[in-house]
């Protein structure tokens, strides 16, 4: 008792004695300001979201009757109809199938272009040879072109191969036969791969190329070749940087719209979950309340990756960006 | 569940496929230096298979599973043989032998309507201009390989043209016999030719081959998703016609996307002027200049300009920019006016707010929770956000209730206005901030602190035209009914309405950016040496000055990072027009309408060409990154 008294009165005491004057008081609350802003904005940044979830545990007369501030004067508040309608087939608009498509997609378009992209960011690190560094300068550089540029002919590769008709003697010869892939999720993991490799390469090559030089020496000194280093000592030495990427890449392959729309268009049993949510999006009218459970689906796989794995996720945007 | 299953199978499949074949080639050539003869043995294995595999892809064979297996055998018996033996003569006859065998079998197995009539004028030419170009190659890489070898090789593609492709296929089986048989033989004795590696030459391919393995599939995937595909736009771009018959037709594409009034329209530039964003922009800019002008004869920075580049005059002068920015881009209008519209906003707020949340959160309570919540967005899909924000922007019927946070406040405001109990008490709130922002102007007066006495009158301008419009004419969604000269309900319809619709797509855009930007600045601000900021603080500096005069300086490159990645990303924006709008509405970009020429009009000239336009687009952004890289790199 007593040392908490001791405790407690200097602090009344100070805080007496320290009272400042209005103006001052007032000034030091208008001078906080900033403090305020800074969590005004991250509430004006968390509403959309949350209004998302709120409405998609509504029944379709309540999102149209009310904002989402009234959910909770609705009754039947929280309902899981929407999501049970929007998931199964036979009811509604079959997002359980396209999510398995979205992760089939995007597993797979995460796997291979990180080991591509590891084995790249190896040799132009550390393997000798003439022009690494303009092919390196080179193949980076190409992260700025935009997907646009290569759709049409890779569509086109897709679904009628490559013939390479020779000059002067006429011929056409077909080096890529016609492999059908067009509308299939192949023809989505193909194109993934070449477009994340650029900036894969840079990330890991970044990290690789950063670590100690007297392990490879000592590594080869004991006789271990390339293929020996890179396995047993660059990729386990590697995994924040490959877990940074793979989020990253996982992310930007699970939220893709553009490239699953443009290789599988209209097959619809190859469809990711984007497109299905897009297509409710374009339907304006009946299953509009749909929408809002279908874009949680879709968005709540990308914010568990994110929660669980922020620090790495973080890592690899702020990896290169700053220097040091 | 069948679907779950193949799901699984399916990746399985292609995750464990590439696996296996890069640990198949590297443990291949784990094999040069100790088991040279295995070694030899399955290259020679492989190149069959590769060759009677492509001819199979192509449909030239007949039987092809049989004639790909006993191609197998052959090739790896030679390989094998080659592999142990070590006298040149004995190379070469295996080589032949191995060659023509090879020949035989694709003779007999060729369809016949590959079968060539030969033809001595074009072997002739073939075999001269093979082995010519097999020398001169020679020469050009050093002299460093076996002549004789390469001129086989040389003799060998050669023969194949001559022979072969410049032919017509309406020959003989005893021609294709003769055909492939010496195409083989030529091929293998060029292979028969080279000297038989010792321990030494062993070790070297073991070791020089390791960057061929570890490189090809990244250059591979390079090569056939962006460069070659961006050869094939460029070259499309210049072609017209429906996509089976396409005809060169020059720079009509060009011409005809940048006449098309849809595309870039000067229309309304007149209309600008009589703009008030436009004449707002020029009172800004005026005031800016003249508060420059001032502060810097009263002793400010003027680097012998007279001009003060203060807090003050730049936020001015910034701000006077961004508004005409503005004024310009709501004028003239089209779908390349827009993407830059793009550009201009997404980097003007995504970079200011990121960097100010930065600044904000830096060691401050809960930094880490703010800066969660602000970056969240980065993890939607461009998808699921515009449905998110079609929430927040929609507008229902005027006798409704407003279901959207947007055109809920936008009409309690309206209807705030209309009252006048509540229209006294918001002027009542807003004048004692009014009072309480005058106080803070005069302390910051006293303080010479510039930038809170700037910050707080301008917010004090703001707030008493808020005032002016509640007390007087009414702000908010209401309109006064024609017909019965009732107030009602007056929604905006934010998706609809040109051209500020294009600005409220931004939006979502800068909501998911705003967290990079923050990311990326809290990192660089971290990253500021603290014996700078402390040496400022003693100096005197107030934090406003340390801010700008050193934090700000120490970014500045990773401002450069943040705009250029920024450009390149906004450049291409697709998914939030396409979901909102579909381009519809005026809000049209580059992205969607290359989408829109080359998938829905199948005009694939038309839209390479618009690809090719924002390639160029991110032109000066690749120029600066690859200048970046090669002075990191090379020094």
């Amino acid at each position: 008792m007593t040392t908490t008294a001791d405790r407690a009165t200097p602090t009344t005491e100070s805080r007496i004695t320290q009272r400042r004057p209005l103006g001052k008081r007032i000034y030091g609350f208008l001078r906080s300001i900033p403090t305020w802003l800074l969590w005004i904005l991250v509430i004006i940044w968390t509403i959309p979201t949350f209004s998302l979830l709120v409405n998609s545990f509504r029944t379709r007369d309540e999102q149209r009757a009310s904002g989402f501030w009234n959910a909770f004067r609705d009754e039947g508040f929280p309902t899981l109809a929407n999501y049970d309608e929007v998931l199964f087939p036979d009811v509604g608009a079959g997002l359980g199938n396209a999510l398995l498509n979205s992760a089939a997609i995007a597993i797979v378009a995460t796997i291979i272009p990180i080991a591509i992209a590891a084995f790249a960011a190896y040799a132009f690190a550390w393997i000798d040879f003439k022009g690494r560094e303009w092919l390196f300068i080179g193949t980076v550089a190409l992260l700025a072109v935009p997907t646009q540029v290569s759709l049409i002919p890779l569509l086109s590769t897709y679904s009628n191969g490559v013939a390479l008709t020779l000059p002067i003697i006429d011929k056409t010869i077909q080096l890529i036969p016609d492999l059908d892939l067009s509308g299939s999720i192949p023809a989505v993991w193909l194109t993934h791969t070449g477009f994340a490799l650029p900036f894969a390469i840079f990330l890991l090559h970044n990290y690789i190329a950063g670590l100690p030089k007297s392990i490879f020496e000592s590594a080869s000194i004991d006789g271990a070749d390339h293929f020996k280093i890179f396995w047993r000592l660059v990729l386990p030495l590697s995994v924040p940087v490959l877990a940074a990427f793979a989020i990253f890449q996982f992310l930007w392959t699970w939220n893709d719209y553009l490239i699953a729309l443009t290789m599988i268009g209209g097959n619809r049993e190859a469809l990711p979950a984007t497109i299905v949510v897009a297509s409710l999006a374009g339907e304006f009218g009946a299953r509009e309340h749909l929408l809002t459970a279908g874009a949680f689906v879709i968005t709540v796989v990308p914010l568990a990756v994110f929660f669980a794995l922020q620090r790495f996720f973080v890592r690899g945007i702020t990896a290169g960006s700053v220097k040091g | 569940m069948d679907r779950v299953v193949v799901t699984v199978v399916g990746i399985v499949a292609a995750v464990g496929l590439s696996g296996l074949v890069f640990v198949g080639i590297n443990k291949l050539y784990d094999l040069t230096e100790k088991r040279y003869p295995l070694f030899s043995a399955t290259v020679g294995a492989l190149w069959s298979v590769i060759v009677f595999g492509v001819l199979w892809g192509n449909r030239l064979i007949a039987s092809p599973v049989v004639a790909t297996l006993i191609a197998v055998a052959i090739g790896a018996a030679a390989g094998y043989l080659l592999g142990v033996t070590e006298a040149p003569p004995r190379r070469l006859a295996i080589g032949a032998a191995g060659g023509t065998a090879l020949g035989l079998l694709l003779g007999s197995s060729a369809r016949s309507q590959t079968w060539p009539s030969l033809d001595p004028i074009g072997i002739v030419i073939g075999l001269v201009v093979g082995t010519g170009l097999a020398y001169l190659l020679w020469i050009a890489r050093g002299r460093k390989h076996n002549l004789v070898s390469r001129l086989l090789l040389g003799a060998a593609v050669g023969w194949l043209f001559g022979a072969w492709l410049a032919v017509d296929l309406d020959g003989s089986k005893a021609e294709v016999f003769v055909t492939a048989a010496v195409l083989g033989a030529l091929v293998g004795a060029a292979v028969g030719y080279s000297p038989y590696p010792d321990g030494v030459r062993r070790g070297e391919i073991a070791v020089a081959s390791r960057k061929y393995i570890f490189l090809a599939p990244a250059l591979f995937f390079v090569s056939a998703a962006l460069v070659i595909p961006l050869g094939r736009t460029i070259w499309l771009g210049f072609l017209t016609g429906n996509p089976r018959e396409l005809r060169w037709t020059g720079l009509t594409n060009y011409s005809d996307i940048l006449s098309d009034p849809g595309i870039i329209n000067f229309d309304g530039f007149s209309g600008m002027f009589s703009s008030k964003l436009f004449w707002l922009a020029v009172v800004l800019a005026v005031v800016g200049i003249a508060v420059g002008r001032w502060t810097g004869r009263t002793g400010g920075t003027g680097l012998g300009t007279g001009f003060a580049f203060t807090t003050g005059s730049l936020s001015l002068l910034a701000g006077g920019a961004a508004l005409l920015g503005f004024a310009i881009f709501t004028s003239i209008r089209g779908t390349i006016p827009n993407n830059l519209w793009w550009i201009f906003s997404v980097i003007i707020f995504a970079v200011s707010l990121g960097l100010a949340v930065a600044v904000l959160a830096d060691r401050s309570k809960g930094e880490n929770i703010a800066k969660s919540l602000i970056f969240l967005p980065m993890a939607i899909s461009f998808v699921g956000a515009s449905v998110i924000w079609r929430l927040i922007y929609v507008a229902r019927p005027p006798q409704d209730p407003q279901t959207g946070v947007f055109n809920s406040l936008w009409v309690m405001i309206g209807e705030w206005s209309n009252s006048t109990a509540a229209s006294t008490v918001v002027a009542l709130i807003l004048g004692l901030i009014i009072v309480a922002l005058l106080y803070l102007a005069w302390r910051a007066w006293q303080a010479e602190s510039n930038t809170v006495l700037a910050g707080s009158l301008a917010v004090v301008l703001v707030l008493g035209w808020l005032v002016y419009r509640f007390v007087g004419p009414g702000i908010g969604g209401f309109k006064v009914s024609e017909v019965t000269g009732e107030i009602i309900a007056d929604p905006v319809l934010f998706i609809q309405n040109a051209p500020w619709n294009n600005f409220w797509m931004m939006v979502v855009f800068i909501w998911i950016q705003t967290g990079f930007a923050m990311v990326i600045f809290s990192a660089a601000i971290k990253a500021v040496p603290t014996e700078l900021l402390e040496a400022a603080r003693i100096d005197g500096a107030t934090e406003t000055q340390t801010f700008w005069r050193v934090t700000v300086p120490q970014i500045f490159p990773t401002i450069g990072v943040v705009v250029t990645t920024l450009i390149v990303t906004v450049l291409k924006v697709f998914d939030i027009p396409k979901v909102m709008t579909n381009g519809n509405f005026d809000t049209q970009v580059l992205a969607n309408e290359m989408w829109e020429r080359a998938f829905t009009q199948l005009d694939f000239g038309v839209g390479s060409a618009v690809a090719v336009l924002l390639f160029v687009g991110v032109l000066p952004v690749m120029y600066i990154n690859v200048r970046r890289m090669q002075r990191e790199r090379l020094g």
